[in-house]
């Protein structure tokens, strides 16, 4: 089973992330660039797949030169090979352009029987990508997954939500989309770091993959940002007195904020 | 020349960072608090190839050399959790084996040093002969085909979690290094009474008579001193390492303290009495850090003369830089710093043994007065 995992590099989230002043896009300075957490479970995702099922697992990452970091980590996990789109023009792509572009890239991989993704990315966090990218593929989608097996061609999954817990299926080739409670990643062993730097990255630009470059970037983009703030600092919070009654105050804010 | 690091050791060491933090300094101080040893942390480390980085890819090791393992103990130290030993069995036992063992005995011990499922300590130190191996009395003598062990070692690290221990003996020619197995008879030891809070334990060893097989003595018996200094190299190297990453956590819990922590108006790290020292310890963490780094990539390039002379160099600087760094982290944190709940206390013990072990500082001086300076030895 050949398997495509799209992978991001974002700030870190323990970091202070900002926007640049010129055009509002993330200033990729101001934090640490790590590997998205929730793509480090798609990968792992990916590795048990493989491990079960066999076949090869792709990564395929849209980011400036530096993502090759990113990039480096889940082929240390145990990735087969790599892709890395790589082009100025896609500085500031909204979820449209950058859709369009991984289902370019994955149009490049033969036989690609899964395409894997995380829910959402920390940084962006519209969480759309892997929808609009199942449309754009013509190809079923099962999305927001908690877990996920495959019996022969058929793909199942359990989509948890607040109403309760939906039992998916479809047929392979399709696209899903996990989230934080898919599993826990493994750690690069030694072994796997040592290989990573010799296993197959090829970088492509967006011509490359047969997009023209306005398409994509800031300029292509559906929606702009006009204005941004940073967010105000967090408020002091409410002092209760303890008179005998604190107990019953606390219970009475709880109750305020709907939470008992 | 270059003075950075490869993107391997880079990544390595980014990754054992992240396997450190899952078990943290918090989850080390409990277990040695306990009486309990961190057997789950030491066995996924092994299970990712940390603890087998520098073992021979043929014996289902990394390939790499000292200079990655010492990468992955300064990690696991700077996470909080210094794992003593790392400087042992890896790092002494599986070199010396490595470097000097027959075919039989390399496919016997490697593997197990290459995923950590064996453990071995290392005997030299003795009552009355502390580190200089020329006054050693362990003696080991020939009896038809087997080897007779004869005498006591002490501060043996980690004998009560063991499958082995490679004791420095002495026999006609001069010093041989025999593997004893902790299950061997005549072999008895007791624990010795530390104030450390570690959960490896410290002891003095018998050996009584202790009958071994003709394979007991590592490599040729002719070979015995270079195999000794070949493993009290990377020893010196590990050592650093775990020095200096139990100073980066020292000095990284001052600094987040420091700008935390508000006295009239303004973090305490905004006053130069708490920032120039802990800036002065910086740069010194990092001096020791480059001297150890240097005297790995010697040691790995097969340089043994001049990587002792780094090697003891760096052991020195880091020994340094930890007694200077948990000082200085408790003053910063002030009462806080005596606390069981920040740990800062419960790394006082070690800061100083960094200073003693696996070489007294005084041992360093000496041997670099001798052997850089040329002065004359004073005993």
């Amino acid at each position: 089973m050949n398997i495509v995992v799209l992978v991001k590099q974002v700030p870190d989230t323990w970091s202070e992330r900002k926007l640049t002043d010129a055009d509002h896009t993330l200033d990729r300075e101001s934090a640490d660039a790590v590997l998205d957490e929730i793509n480090e479970r798609a990968v792992e995702e990916a590795l048990q797949l493989q491990e079960a099922h066999g076949g090869e697992v792709t990564v395929i990452a849209m980011g400036p030169d530096r993502a090759t970091d990113a990039i480096r980590k889940a082929l240390s996990m145990g990735a087969d090979k790599a892709i890395h789109v790589s082009d100025e023009a896609l500085h500031g792509s909204d979820v449209l352009a950058t859709a369009k572009v991984l289902a370019k890239a994955i149009g490049t991989v033969e036989n690609v029987d899964l395409v894997i993704a995380g829910n959402e990315a920390t940084d962006g966090r519209a969480g759309a990508v892997p929808a609009i990218l199942a449309e754009l593929l013509g190809l079923p989608q099962v999305t927001q997954l908690r877990k996920v097996t495959v019996e022969g061609t058929t793909i199942k999954g359990e989509r948890e939500t607040d109403e309760g817990v939906a039992f998916l299926e479809a047929s392979l080739p399709a696209v899903v989309s996990v989230t934080e409670k898919i599993n826990e990643p493994r750690y690069p062993s030694f072994k796997g770091i040592m290989a990573a730097k010799k296993k197959p990255v090829s970088t492509v630009t967006v011509a490359d993959l047969g997009i023209d470059a306005s398409e994509v970037g800031l300029s292509g983009a559906y929606t702009q940002v006009l204005e941004a703030a940073p967010k105000p600092p967090r408020s002091a919070g409410q002092r209760v007195e303890d008179g005998g009654d604190g107990g019953s105050k606390i219970a009475e804010f709880l109750v305020g904020q709907k939470l008992i | 020349m270059s003075f950075v690091e490869s993107e391997e050791r880079i990544a390595l060491r980014k990754a054992v960072s992240e396997f450190g933090a899952k078990y943290g300094h918090d989850y080390f101080i409990a277990k040695a608090r306990a009486g309990e040893k961190t057997t789950e942390l030491w066995e996924e480390a092994g299970k990712l190839g940390y603890l087998g980085v520098a073992v021979p890819e043929e014996y289902g090791g990394g390939g790499g050399g000292i200079g990655d393992l010492a990468a992955v103990c300064e990690e696991l130290a700077a996470a909080g959790c210094p794992l003593l030993l790392m400087v042992v069995s890896p790092a002494i036992c599986a070199t010396v084996i490595a470097r000097f063992g027959t075919e039989e005995q390399k496919s016997k011990w490697l593997p197990g040093f290459a995923d950590g499922t064996l453990k071995m300590a290392f005997a030299i130190t003795e009552p009355d002969a502390g580190s200089n191996s020329h006054k050693l009395r362990t003696n080991v003598r020939r009896d038809g085909d087997d080897w007779v062990l004869k005498g006591t070692k002490t501060y043996i690290s980690g004998i009560d979690e063991v499958d082995a221990v490679l004791v420095v003996a002495i026999q006609q020619t001069g010093p041989v290094l025999v593997v004893v197995p902790t299950s061997a008879e005549g072999f008895t030891w007791h624990q010795i009474g530390m104030d450390l809070v570690a959960p490896e334990k410290q002891f003095t060893l018998f050996f009584d008579d202790v009958r071994l097989p003709s394979d007991a003595v590592v490599g040729s018996p002719d070979q015995g001193l270079l195999q000794v200094f070949a493993g009290l190299n990377p020893e010196r190297i590990m050592g650093a390492s775990m020095a200096t990453g139990s100073a980066r956590l020292a000095v990284s819990k001052a600094v987040t303290y420091a700008q935390q922590r508000t006295v009239w108006g303004s973090p305490i790290g905004s006053h130069q009495g708490l920032a120039h020292p802990l800036a002065k310890i910086h740069i010194e963490i990092e001096l020791a850090r480059l001297m150890t780094q240097k005297a790995a990539a010697l040691y790995d390039s097969g340089r043994d003369k001049e990587a002792g002379e780094a090697a003891n160099m760096a052991k020195y600087a880091a020994g340094e830089a930890i007694a200077a760094a948990v000082d200085q982290a408790i003053q910063t944190y002030g009462g806080n710093g005596l606390t069981a709940e920040f740990g800062l206390a419960s790394m006082l013990g070690m800061s100083r043994m960094a200073r003693i072990a696996p070489v007294s500082r005084e041992m360093v001086l000496n041997f670099v007065a001798q052997n850089s300076l040329k002065l004359p030895r004073s005993y």
